[in-house]
């Protein structure tokens, strides 16, 4: 096939603007987009002919930018993560990934991390109970003011002056029902989020 | 006020978020038949579907499609010089497309049954 230096230059550049922000696919991946691409841009600027400076441009622009087809895959892949996966490792690792690539994604990690942040202090608080009986708890912690505070601690300080724990040993069963519940339903809240997501994107 | 126009956009908004999820059946039914690659998928649609998608959808679609096991690619070398990247259908990806088009069977039939008078009245 007979390609001008222009136009095959032009294609390069388009292809090494998708791979720079495709990054964070794996290699193989990222290599096997940018060769199918390649495939397919020759072919569509080759349907009528040998390829041009136009039948290259209108290829491309079909295609869309570069930074917005990356986001399309990144966006899918990290999608496909959210969904499949039950770790909130592995949720909280694509969060920050989806968090990249738009305000939508940013506001899913924040609310993520304060649901497993809860979750995870309120599990905590109930497994240390059991070695700080005196300390570890939910503290309602009242002010000179006459303001009041609550505080889940996990009892290595000492007691906070003005303080007043609620829950005694209730605190076990608490923690570890609410804990885990709040685990399992910040993962599950944020799956239908990348749903919702997925579902909403519309069609360039 | 442009009632009118939104109106419009109203409606449009709505035909693309009908095609947006025919999109995956259609791609998997395209693909019923033997392999195909990229371009030939878009061309598929565009034919037997009046489905005008840009490329910078479908490709990110087979991807994914690929990634949950409906598609396998094989890489394929051709005259025009280069390799293309064919797909075809796994066995997963038979069966995702039969219930779809079962779904689809049931839901447009009953469609059609509730705007057989909508559509006399036009």
């Amino acid at each position: 096939m007979n390609i001008a230096n222009h136009e095959q230059q032009k294609i390069e550049d388009y292809l090494s603007r998708l791979r720079r922000n495709l990054r964070t696919l794996r290699a193989a991946e990222v290599d096997e987009i940018i060769e199918e691409l390649r495939s397919h841009i020759l072919d569509k600027s080759s349907s009528e002919g040998a390829p041009n400076r136009a039948s290259v441009d209108a290829a491309l622009s079909r295609l869309g930018s570069a930074e917005e087809l990356a986001a399309a895959y990144v966006t899918d892949s990290v999608l496909d993560e959210v969904e499949v996966s039950r770790s909130p490792w592995r949720i909280l690792g694509s969060l920050f990934r989806w968090a990249t690539l738009s305000v939508s994604g940013f506001a899913v990690l924040v609310a993520c991390i304060v649901g497993y942040f809860l979750g995870a202090a309120l599990l905590l608080c109930a497994i240390f109970k059991p070695f700080h009986p005196q300390t570890a708890g939910l503290w309602m912690i009242s002010s000179n003011t006459g303001e009041w505070e609550l505080s889940l601690r996990m009892g290595f300080a000492s007691a906070p002056r003005n303080g007043r724990e609620l829950l005694g040993w209730w605190m076990i069963p608490a923690g570890l029902t609410l804990g885990t519940g709040l685990v399992l339903l910040t993962t599950r809240f944020v799956i239908w989020c990348a749903r919702r997501y997925r579902h909403s994107r519309v069609l360039p | 006020m442009h009632i009118p126009d939104a109106k419009n956009d109203s409606a449009e908004k709505w035909e693309v978020q009908l095609r947006k999820g025919c999109l995956e059946l259609a791609v998997l039914a395209a693909l019923w038949s033997g392999r195909l690659y990229g371009l030939e998928i878009l061309r598929r649609l565009e034919s037997d579907s009046d489905l005008v998608v840009s490329e910078g959808t479908v490709y990110p679609l087979l991807s994914r499609l690929k990634s949950l096991g409906f598609l396998r690619s094989e890489w394929v070398e051709s005259d025009a010089g280069h390799p293309r990247k064919y797909y075809a259908l796994t066995p997963a990806g038979k069966k995702r497309a039969a219930e779809m088009a079962a779904v689809w069977e049931r839901f447009s039939s009953s469609m059609n049954r509730l705007l057989a008078p909508v559509s006399k009245g036009r």
